[in-house]
């Protein structure tokens, strides 16, 4: 079998900056074999307008293979094996599928630069995209070098965005996604399932016998509001509204009072909220809220009630015994206002925090304890 | 009670009248509520509006509340006249925007005595319960 090298794409992100490749991208890799195979049928129909379609047997043989990952920031080598007896001579099959690559490359240069990408691919290839680069986070792109361009060709989530609704006959994306909510409604006859989001919208899904059991405890445990946390493929419209999953990764119970869920909530209130007034929290002020719960409060200690404040911040709140704390967490300045009252001993005490700060994120983690542990 | 709202004879309220809060959905979370709910915000001048539950239901005044102002309510807490005063809090009818609305009187303390009052009288709401919910399935999940 011979090999040539065939593509080395370079992937930019932080999951890549230790110079390996997660195991999910394989999949991406997998289907860009596919459509380098079906652009390579393409272009030797141009090349033979007189067929109807290409020879039996086209790509057997060939293959794409992941010969090593270089740094920078991953690397992966990928080249062309094509094995001695296939139909054609190496050199014809060879070209064919460089020109293919080409095109792809052609096609995600396009998008980037808002020029026809059909120009580069025909509008039914482009579905390939659709699978190729869904395993792309924000702010990671896969790179490839463009012949005599400086600037190389980089699929993003939105290049591939760009790609999959330039086709004409596709309206829907799917992306890895994932969704916080409840289950309302479970069919085991038909396998499926509805997801409730905060806003109330529900959402159709499937169930996998390997999520069986989580999923009927959270539809069980519905009347209790029973949150579950949804990871998964889903299919978007062109509008981006989740329309449904395709297929499931994984599925979570999670805490009552997970802080996510219930920022997902907050960020349903409209403004007016309050009786006529009441001011909503901006959104990166409850991913703050989120951030600070998730990386720096300890796991093994309850979760706050959370409730929005009149003026747009977010009050965090914990009763024990006779103690009722609350917490203010101002959004813009991320200052905090902390304020507990035995109720018994009819004494109070307050405090203004810094929640930038570690000592006092970790000085209200202390007091929490304190009281949990008495 | 059988009286509407605005339609009520005004009479003086007791230690033991109760005083209907209107509780906002959003200050809600799994059958819990705020202590911001029996606290005054800034626009509300340091007095806390409420119902006079010897003129009114706690039913009749969340339809009041949701029908007839058009605003939202999960459902309706209260505290006693009596829970007030211990807390050193008067509260008096106010007939002005109705006649069955009344106020708690926060007049007078510090945004601290503030809190610790607000914090007293919900407990003292929740440990009487709901006197009227929205959605029923809400009130059981109070633990």
């Amino acid at each position: 079998m011979d090999s040539v090298l065939f593509i080395e794409p370079r992937l930019v992100g932080a999951r890549f900056e230790d110079h390996t490749i997660p195991l999910e991208f394989l999949k991406d890799f997998a289907v860009l074999e596919e459509m380098i195979v079906e652009v390579a049928k393409a272009e030797y129909m141009k090349e033979h307008p007189e067929r109807q379609r290409s020879p039996r047997g086209f790509a057997e043989g060939v293959q794409l293979k992941l010969a090593a990952v270089e740094e920078g920031s991953a690397k992966p080598v990928i080249v062309l094996a094509i094995a001695a007896a296939t139909l054609f001579p190496l050199h014809n099959e060879q070209t064919y599928f460089e020109r293919a690559r080409d095109s792809v490359i052609g096609a995600i240069h396009a998008a980037e630069h808002g020029t026809s990408v059909t120009q580069h691919l025909p509008e039914r290839v482009l579905g390939y995209f659709d699978r190729m680069g869904r395993s792309l986070r924000q702010d990671e792109a896969m790179e490839f070098s463009v012949p005599g361009s400086e600037s190389p060709a980089r699929l993003t989530k939105e290049t591939r965005k760009k790609l999959v609704l330039a086709s004409s006959k596709l309206n829907e994306l799917t992306e890895e996604t994932e969704v916080r909510g409840t289950i309302p409604e479970a069919d085991q006859q038909n396998m499926t399932f509805q997801l409730q989001t905060p806003s109330g919208r529900r959402i159709p899904a499937p169930i996998a016998p390997e999520h069986m059991e989580a999923i009927l405890e959270a539809f069980n445990g519905y009347c209790d509001r029973a949150l579950v946390h949804i990871q998964g493929i889903g299919r978007f419209s062109r509008t981006e509204r989740l329309l449904r999953f395709d297929t499931l990764e994984q599925v979570t119970m999670l805490d009552p009072l997970d802080v996510t869920a219930r920022a997902e909530e907050l960020r349903q209130l409209k403004p007016g909220w309050l009786d006529g007034g009441g001011a909503t929290p901006p959104p990166e002020g409850l991913d703050w809220v989120v951030q600070l719960f998730a990386e720096t409060y300890p796991e093994d200690l309850p979760l706050p009630y959370i409730y929005p404040t009149a003026s747009g911040d977010v009050q965090a709140e914990w009763s024990v015994g006779d103690v009722e704390i609350s917490l203010l967490l101002e959004l813009e300045t991320h200052a905090g206002r902390w304020h507990r009252v035995r109720i018994a001993e009819g004494t109070e005490d307050g405090r203004e925090l810094n929640l930038d700060a570690e000592s006092d994120r970790r000085w209200v983690a202390d007091q929490v304890r304190s009281e949990w542990s008495l | 009670m059988g009286c509407r709202p605005g339609q009520e004879r005004v009479v003086s309220l007791t230690s033991d009248t109760l005083l209907h809060r209107q509780i906002s959905p959003a200050w809600t979370q799994r059958g819990h509520v705020t202590s911001q709910a029996f606290k005054p915000t800034s626009k509300d001048e340091r007095r806390l509006s409420v119902y006079d539950g010897d003129q009114v239901s706690a039913e009749e005044s969340w339809k009041h509340f949701t029908e007839e102002l058009g605003l939202t309510s999960a459902g309706v807490l209260a505290v006693s006249v009596e829970e007030c005063e211990s807390l050193g809090l008067d509260a008096e009818q106010d007939p002005e925007p109705f006649l069955s609305h009344a106020v708690i009187l926060f007049g007078g303390l510090s945004n601290s005595q503030v809190e610790t009052k607000a914090k007293i009288l919900k407990r003292n709401a929740v440990a009487r319960g709901w006197l009227y919910k929205e959605d029923p399935a809400d009130a059981d999940q109070e633990e």
